[in-house]
């Protein structure tokens, strides 16, 4: 499995995954940036607004798209930040990949559901858990 | 200058040296030893890096206050209202600012290393005034946020 090394501008592609890797952690960090100050300031307009304000809130589709990616896109980089804090610290592979799979697990359970309460306050559906299907 | 032991220089020889600085891995071969913890020079670069670790850490907790007022408003008014009563006691409010300043340290930290990742700001006096950036510029963003939001009437203790 001796393939030639490749080179961009003298220095060795990765032959594995870790370049993609350090690439999305990058993407995601530089997304992130103007979602966080979008957050401060959703903060801001939410504190001391009470539920009827929050509602209020949810109801404009900026708003909801916009917590919608950031829900999800702080999701993706907080589980690589996880994974690497865990490869750098626990070194026994059977419990990394146990605690790997259980963060994975966990992440993806925050966004589904995340995005399930997103939807339905976006579109002011009964408050649940009556009418789920309204 | 040859950085490349000479022959026979027992003090740069791995496999003569007496000095320690020089270690035999358990696979049998020779390393160089390793700079210990202890050893290292302070840097204000090493807080930076164990803070940011440490606020991502905090933020990872953080997030699910965050994703427990998302449930709340979800569940209605009553579910939000004991959770908006939870989180305006003293104890909230004190964990809404750690994710504030969290977050407000993560977010400078994150701008940091992206400076640096582009290649800028890597000597080592640069990269000491970037982390102190990093830091004040979280304090200025944490603070002052929560000096306005009292300040505004819109938070009450």
């Amino acid at each position: 499995m001796s393939t030639r090394a490749r080179y961009i501008r003298h220095v060795k592609v990765s032959e594995r995954h870790g370049a993609g890797e350090w690439t999305a952690e990058r993407l995601s960090s530089l997304v992130l940036i103007p979602l966080a100050l979008w957050g401060l300031w959703s903060a801001w307009s939410i504190s001391g607004a009470g539920y009827d304000g929050a509602l209020d809130w949810f109801r404009s589709p900026v708003n909801a798209v916009l917590l919608g990616l950031t829900l999800l896109i702080s999701i993706w980089h907080m589980n690589m930040g996880l994974k690497v804090i865990v490869d750098d610290y626990i070194h026994k592979p059977s419990s990394r990949t146990t605690l790997l799979v259980l963060i994975g697990a966990l992440c993806l359970l925050l966004a589904a559901a995340g995005v399930f309460f997103i939807v339905r306050l976006a579109l002011g559906s009964a408050p649940l858990p009556a009418g789920l299907g309204a | 200058m040859s950085s490349s032991p000479l022959p026979g220089d027992a003090s740069n020889d791995p496999t003569t040296d007496q000095t320690g600085r020089f270690v035999r891995q358990p696979n049998g071969r020779v390393r160089p030893l390793s700079p210990h913890l202890q050893i290292w020079r302070f840097h204000v670069t090493m807080w930076g890096s164990i803070l940011n670790r440490f606020a991502a850490g905090a933020l990872s907790v953080g997030s699910l206050f965050v994703f427990a007022w998302l449930a709340a408003a979800a569940l209605g008014p009553d579910a939000y209202a004991a959770y908006a009563g939870f989180m305006g006691s003293p104890l909230g409010l004190l964990i809404w600012f750690g994710i504030t300043l969290a977050a407000a340290y993560h977010l400078t930290a994150g701008i940091r290393h992206l400076v640096w990742d582009a290649g800028h700001g890597l000597t080592p006096k640069a990269a000491e005034m970037w982390t102190w950036v990093s830091f004040i510029a979280a304090a200025l963003i944490a603070v002052g946020f929560w000096i306005a939001l009292f300040g505004s009437g819109r938070i009450v203790l």
